[in-house]
C-alpha cells in the first residue's frame, strides 16, 4: 500500500517536471503552422526532424559547441581541484581569522553581478583578456565560494578518526587530503562537477560580456542569437535548446549515481 | 573628475595585480596576452591607414545579421587592408554597450537609436558627411535625421526604418463577410470591425493589445489625438502626458480589452501578440515591419492598413530607426567612416530586407510604394513628423518608468486619466 | 559510517613525511587559491563599485564626486526603491522555505527504496538542465492567460484561470513557481545529505521503537541540519538576486508587482546608465544579504550538528 502512495506521487510529480520539457520537444519538431495551434496540439502530425539540422546550420553552431566545450572542460578542471582544496583548509583546520575569511568567502556569493561587471571588464581589457575565452576559464582556478561552501559542509559531516589515525602513521596534509579526504569526498566531487559543467555551459551573462566575435561565442551566444530586438524565432531556440541540453543530460545520468550512491558506498563497502 | 577616477581604478588594478602576482605567479603570462591583446585591439590602424579592423556591434539577428556579414564581406573585398569584424549582440545590446563604453574598449561602428543616451562618446558626423558628396545625402528620406541630431550635430547615419502599421488577417474577415480596413478608417469603425470578429468561444478576438506596451510606440496614437507626451519645448508634461486627449489616446486600447474585443498578449515578452496573430485568433495587430515576413511564413493572408484616426484629426506616427554611429574613441574612424558610408550606400541598402530601405532611389527601384502591402508604411512615414519624447528631455527614461506603469495599469482595466494624473504627479520632479 | 579499514595509509606515503615542514602556514597554503582568486578577481571589482557608489557615475559623460548623494536619494527619493525592495522580501519569504521545504520532500521521496530512482531524479533535475532564457520562454506559453497551457487544463477542469502574468495578484506567484520549478540543485544536496546518514542509526532507533516522525525529527533533520544551513543560506542568496524570470517573463509588471530589487538595479545600470546608483543599489542589497547570512550562519551553532567538527575538537584538546 505504501508503495502504491509512493509510486503514483511520483509519477504525478515525475509528470508535472515533464510536461514542459515534453512541450519544449514536440514544439521543436512541428512545423511552422503547427506551431501556434490553440488548444496547443500536444504531438506534431509529422516529425519534422529536419527543424534540428536547419536550426542547427543557421549559425555556426559546430564552432559554438566547441567553444562551449574548450570553456567548460577546462574551467571543470580548475574548479574541482581548487574548491576542494580550499574547502578542506576550511573544514579540518582552526586557523587564526578562519571565521572572518569563511563570512567573507560566503559575503563574496552575494555581490551582484551588475556591479562587478564592468571594473571586471575593465580588468580583463587591461589584461588583454577580452574576446578570448581566459575570462570565462582563468577565474574557476580560484575557486567558487558556492562549491568551496558545499563541499566544507560535506568534509565536515565526514568522521575525523581516519585523518587521525594517518597522521598518527606519519602522513602528511597533502597526503592526507589526496589519499583519504579525495576519495570520500568523491560524491561531493562528482556533485559539484555536475553543478559546475551545467554553469558554464549554460553561462549567459559572461560569454555576452567578455566575447565579441562571433568566433569566439559559447552556445547560449548562440542561443540568444534567435532572440532579436524585434523578434523571438521561438522554432530554432526550441530546437537548439533541446539539442544543447542533451550533453549535460546525458552526464547527470551518468554522474547521479556516484553522486548519491556513492556515498553511503564509501561506509558500508569498507 | 573622470581623471581621478580613472587613476583611482589605474592605482587599485595595479594593487590587485600586485597581490595576485605576489600569490601566484601567473603574472608574467598575463602581462604577455596583455601585448597580445592591445595589438589586437588598438595598435592596428597606427601602422598606416591601411590594415585596420573594424568592430562593428549589430543587434540583428538571424536573416538580418546574415545579410549584414554578407554586406561586410563585400566591404572587405572593395577595401583590401580593412577588415570588418561583425559583433551581433542581440538582446544584449545595451550591456555589452555598456561594458564597451564603460571600459573605453567600444565598438568602432554600432547600431544606435538612443542618441541622447550616447551621444557624448560618438562621434559627429557632420564633417564627414560635408566633404563625401558620394554619400548622395539627399536620396535618403528627409524626415529620419531629425532623430539622429543633439544639438544640431548629427551623430549617425540611417540604415533601416519601420514606420507602424495596423496588420488584419484576410482570412477572418472573409470569412465573416466583413470588407477590409481603409486607409482613414476610424477608431469607431476599428471597435465595430473588431466586435464583429470577436468570437470568445474559439478565443478569437477582434484586436490584440500588448499587456507591455513601449510607450514610445503609443505616442503615434497620442500625436493622432492632437496631443503630445511632452510639451515641444521639453519643458512640461502636465496637461500633455495627462491630457484629456493623450488619456483618450491611450483609453482605447484599454476599453478593448475591458469591452472584450481585444485580447492582451505579450509584445516580447510573454506569449508574443505575433505568435497569436500567426496562430489566426486576432484579426487585427498593430506593429512594425518585423513580423511582416512570419506571417508570410506561417501562411497567413495578411493585409496592412494605417492605424485608425480620432473624428477630424489627422493620422500620425513613429518610426523606429536603425542608425550607424561611429565611436569616439575609435582609433580608426576614416576607415570607419568608409565602412559606415558602404553599410548606406544603394548596394548594401537594396541588400537589406528585414526593414525599408532609407533611399529613395530603391523604393522606387523595388516600387514599394505601389505595393498595397508595404503602401502604408512609406505614408505613415510622411506623417511622422513630430518629435518623440526622448529626444526634447534629458530625463525622459526617468519620467517613462511612472508612464510605463501607468499605461500597463491603463491595459488591465484601470481610470486612464487618473493613471496618467499619478504618473505627472510622480515625475515632476525629474523635469527640473 | 561503520568501517574505515580500506582507508589505512600505505606503507611509502609515511616514509616521506619528514620532508616537508608543516606548520602553521598549512592551512593558508590549502585556502592561497581563494586567496589569489579574492583578490585578483573580486576584492578589486568589489571595491570598485564602492567607490563608485559615491559617484554620479553615467556609462558615458562627466564622472562626478556626489558623496553619499546615491545613498540619500535612494533611502528618501525613490519609491521605486521601496517597492523593489517590498517585492523581493515578500518572493523571498514564499520562496526560500517553499523551495527549501519541496526540495526536501522530493529528496525523501527519492531516498525511498523505490525502482527507477535515476530515471525520477533525472526527471526531477531535468528544468536545471535547461538554460534560463529557453526555461523563461517556455514558462511564457504555460502561463498566457488566453492561450497558455495551463489554463487550457485548468478549463479541462472546469477551473477558469487568472490571467497568470497580467494580474498583479497572480503574475508574482507565477514567478514563485516557475522558480520552485527548478529547485533540483537543492534536491541533490538534500540527498546527497540524505544518504549520507548512516543506516544504523534509523535501525537503533527502530529497535528503540520510535516511528516515523520521531525519526525525522530525532535523526534526519539533525543529521542533516549542515546540508540545511547551506540551502537555506544559498537559497536566501538566490532570492535576492532573482533576475531572469522576471526579466524575459514580466519585464517587471503588471504594475511593478513583480519589480524585483535585482532588477531595479538592473535597469538602473543598463536602461537607465546611472552605474554610480546602481552600484549604491547594490551595496545596498549586499550588507542586507550578508546581514541575514550572518544571523542564519551566527545562530546555526545552536541547530547544525557537525559530526567531524565536534569530534575534533574533542581530539584537539586532548593533543594539547
Amino acid at each position: 500500500m505504501k508503495k502504491v502512495i509512493i509510486y503514483t506521487l511520483l509519477a504525478f510529480l515525475s509528470a508535472l517536471f515533464l510536461a514542459p520539457f515534453f512541450w519544449l520537444l514536440t514544439t521543436s519538431l512541428k512545423s511552422p503552422t503547427e506551431l501556434y495551434l490553440f488548444p496547443p496540439k500536444w504531438l506534431p502530425s509529422a516529425l519534422h526532424f529536419d527543424n534540428f539540422a536547419k536550426a542547427w546550420t543557421s549559425q555556426p553552431f559546430n564552432l559554438f559547441l566547441k567553444n562551449s566545450l574548450i570553456v567548460t572542460c577546462l574551467s571543470l578542471l580548475g574548479q574541482l581541484l581548487s574548491s576542494a582544496l580550499v574547502a578542506y583548509g576550511f573544514a579540518r583546520y582552526k586557523f587564526k581569522g578562519r571565521d572572518a575569511l569563511f563570512i567573507l568567502l560566503l559575503a563574496t556569493m552575494m555581490i551582484p553581478w551588475e556591479v562587478t561587471m564592468i571594473p571586471l571588464y575593465m580588468e580583463f581589457n587591461y589584461l588583454g583578456w577580452i574576446n578570448t575565452l581566459k575570462p570565462l576559464i582563468v577565474p574557476s582556478f580560484f575557486g567558487a565560494p558556492f562549491f568551496i561552501f558545499l563541499l566544507r559542509q560535506f568534509i565536515m559531516t565526514l568522521p575525523v578518526e581516519l585523518e587521525e589515525a594517518a597522521r598518527i602513521d606519519g602522513a602528511n596534509p597533502v597526503q592526507i587530503f589526496l589519499r583519504i579526504i579525495t576519495p570520500l569526498m568523491t560524491p561531493a566531487l562528482v556533485l559539484v562537477g555536475v553543478f559546475h559543467m551545467l554553469n558554464s555551459w549554460n553561462d549567459y551573462l559572461g560569454p555576452l560580456i567578455f566575447l565579441n566575435d562571433q568566433s569566439k561565442y559559447t552556445l547560449t551566444l548562440g542561443l540568444a542569437q534567435f532572440r532579436g530586438m524585434y523578434g523571438v524565432d521561438m522554432e530554432g531556440i526550441m530546437a537548439v535548446t533541446t539539442l544543447i541540453c542533451i550533453p549535460p543530460l546525458a552526464i547527470f545520468f551518468m554522474a547521479q549515481k556516484h553522486i548519491v550512491e556513492g556515498v553511503a558506498g564509501t561506509g558500508i563497502k569498507g | 573628475m573622470k581623471k581621478s577616477a580613472m587613476l583611482l581604478t589605474a592605482i587599485m588594478m595595479v594593487i590587485v595585480l600586485a597581490l595576485s602576482a605576489c600569490g601566484g605567479g601567473g603574472n608574467s603570462e598575463g602581462s604577455k596576452d596583455q601585448n597580445k591583446g592591445n595589438t589586437n585591439t588598438q595598435n592596428e590602424g597606427k601602422d598606416g591607414t591601411g590594415n585596420a579592423t573594424i568592430r562593428f556591434a549589430t543587434w540583428d539577428t538571424g536573416e538580418a545579421l546574415k545579410i549584414q556579414q554578407e554586406i561586410a564581406k563585400k566591404f572587405e573585398a572593395a577595401h583590401p587592408g580593412i577588415k570588418v569584424q561583425v559583433e551581433p549582440y542581440g538582446d544584449g545590446f545595451d550591456q555589452k554597450l555598456a561594458a564597451g563604453f564603460g571600459a573605453s574598449n567600444p565598438p568602432d561602428v554600432m547600431y544606435m537609436w538612443d542618441f541622447p543616451t550616447y551621444y557624448k562618446s560618438l562621434e559627429p558626423l557632420d564633417g564627414f558627411v560635408e566633404k563625401d558628396e558620394t554619400l548622395q545625402i539627399d536620396d535618403f528620406y528627409p524626415g529620419l535625421f531629425a532623430y539622429n541630431k543633439v544639438e544640431g550635430n548629427l551623430y549617425g547615419l540611417p540604415a533601416g526604418f519601420t514606420t507602424r502599421v495596423f496588420y488584419y488577417n484576410k482570412k477572418l474577415f472573409d470569412d465573416a463577410g466583413i470588407p477590409y480596413p481603409q486607409d482613414g478608417w476610424s477608431w469607431d469603425d476599428m471597435k465595430a470591425i473588431a466586435q464583429k470578429l470577436t468570437d470568445k468561444s474559439k478565443k478569437q478576438y477582434g484586436i490584440g493589445v500588448r499587456a507591455d506596451n513601449d510607450t514610445y510606440d503609443l505616442q503615434g496614437f497620442v500625436w493622432s489625438n492632437g496631443s503630445s507626451l511632452i510639451s515641444d519645448d521639453g519643458k512640461a508634461i502636465e496637461g500633455y502626458m495627462n491630457s484629456k486627449e493623450t488619456a483618450e489616446a491611450i483609453g482605447v486600447l484599454g476599453q478593448a480589452v475591458k469591452e472584450g474585443y481585444g485580447v492582451l498578449v505579450g509584445g516580447k515578452n510573454q506569449q508574443s501578440g505575433d505568435d497569436i496573430f500567426k496562430a489566426g485568433k486576432i484579426a487585427m495587430w498593430e506593429s512594425g515591419i518585423w513580423p511582416l515576413e512570419g506571417f508570410k511564413e506561417a501562411g497567413i493572408d495578411v493585409g496592412t492598413v494605417e492605424p485608425p484616426v480620432f473624428p477630424g484629426k489627422d493620422v500620425k506616427g513613429v518610426l523606429a530607426q536603425s542608425a550607424v554611429s561611429i565611436a569616439k574613441d575609435s582609433k580608426h574612424k576614416e576607415a570607419a567612416w568608409e565602412f559606415v558610408k558602404f553599410y548606406v550606400s544603394e548596394e548594401a541598402i537594396k541588400m537589406r530586407t528585414a526593414d525599408l530601405p532609407i533611399r529613395i532611389s530603391i523604393v522606387e527601384e523595388k516600387g514599394f510604394k505601389e505595393d498595397a502591402l508595404y503602401k502604408p508604411f512609406y505614408t505613415m512615414l510622411e506623417r511622422s513628423s513630430n518629435a518623440p519624447a526622448f529626444l526634447l528631455h534629458p530625463n525622459w527614461s526617468q519620467i517613462n518608468r511612472n508612464l510605463s506603469v501607468a499605461v500597463e495599469a491603463i491595459m488591465l482595466g484601470n481610470n486612464p486619466q487618473e493613471m496618467l494624473d499619478q504618473a505627472v504627479k510622480e515625475s515632476e520632479k525629474f523635469l527640473k | 559510517m561503520s568501517t574505515h579499514e580500506t582507508a589505512i595509509i600505505p606503507p611509502q606515503a609515511a616514509k616521506r613525511r619528514s620532508k616537508i615542514k608543516w606548520g602553521r602556514a598549512t592551512p593558508y597554503l590549502f585556502i592561497l587559491p581563494w586567496i589569489i582568486g579574492l583578490f585578483a578577481f573580486t576584492l578589486g571589482p568589489l571595491l570598485f563599485s564602492l567607490v563608485i557608489s559615491f559617484f554620479d557615475w553615467p556609462v558615458v559623460g562627466q564622472v562626478e564626486f556626489i558623496g553619499f548623494r546615491n545613498y540619500s536619494e535612494m533611502f528618501t527619493e525613490d519609491p521605486m526603491f521601496w517597492t523593489s525592495l517590498g517585492v523581493t522580501l515578500k518572493f523571498a519569504a514564499l520562496f526560500v522555505p517553499l523551495n527549501i521545504i519541496i526540495a526536501l520532500g522530493l529528496a525523501m521521496l527519492l531516498n525511498q527504496n523505490v525502482r527507477g530512482k535515476s530515471i525520477f531524479r533525472t526527471i526531477f533535475y531535468l528544468p536545471s538542465v535547461i538554460s534560463g532564457v529557453a526555461l523563461a520562454m517556455i514558462w511564457a506559453w504555460v502561463y498566457s492567460g488566453e492561450y497558455g497551457i495551463l489554463n487550457y487544463f485548468l478549463s479541462l477542469l472546469g477551473i477558469t484561470g487568472p490571467d497568470w502574468l497580467n494580474d498583479t495578484t497572480w503574475a508574482p506567484v507565477a514567478i514563485v513557481i516557475a522558480s520552485l520549478w527548478g529547485q533540483g540543485t537543492m534536491m541533490l544536496i538534500f540527498l546527497a545529505g540524505l544518504k549520507n546518514i548512516p543506516k544504523e542509526l534509523y535501525e537503533a532507533s527502530s529497535i528503540d521503537g520510535a516511528g516515523r516522525g520521531r525519526q525525522f525529527f530525532s535523526i534526519t533533520l539533525p543529521m542533516l541540519s549542515p546540508t540545511v544551513l547551506f540551502n537555506l543560506i544559498t537559497t536566501i542568496i538566490a532570492a535576492f538576486q532573482q533576475l531572469t524570470l522576471a526579466l524575459v517573463l514580466t519585464g517587471g509588471g503588471p504594475m511593478r508587482s513583480t519589480y524585483f530589487y535585482a532588477m531595479y538595479m538592473y535597469e538602473n545600470a543598463f536602461k537607465y546608465s546611472k552605474m554610480g546608483y546602481a552600484s549604491a543599489n547594490a551595496w545596498f542589497m549586499f550588507l542586507i544579504v550578508l546581514a541575514l547570512t550572518m544571523v542564519v550562519f551566527k545562530s546555526s551553532s545552536m541547530w547544525v550538528y557537525y559530526e567531524g567538527e565536534m569530534k575534533q575538537n574533542g581530539n584537539k584538546k586532548k593533543a594539547k
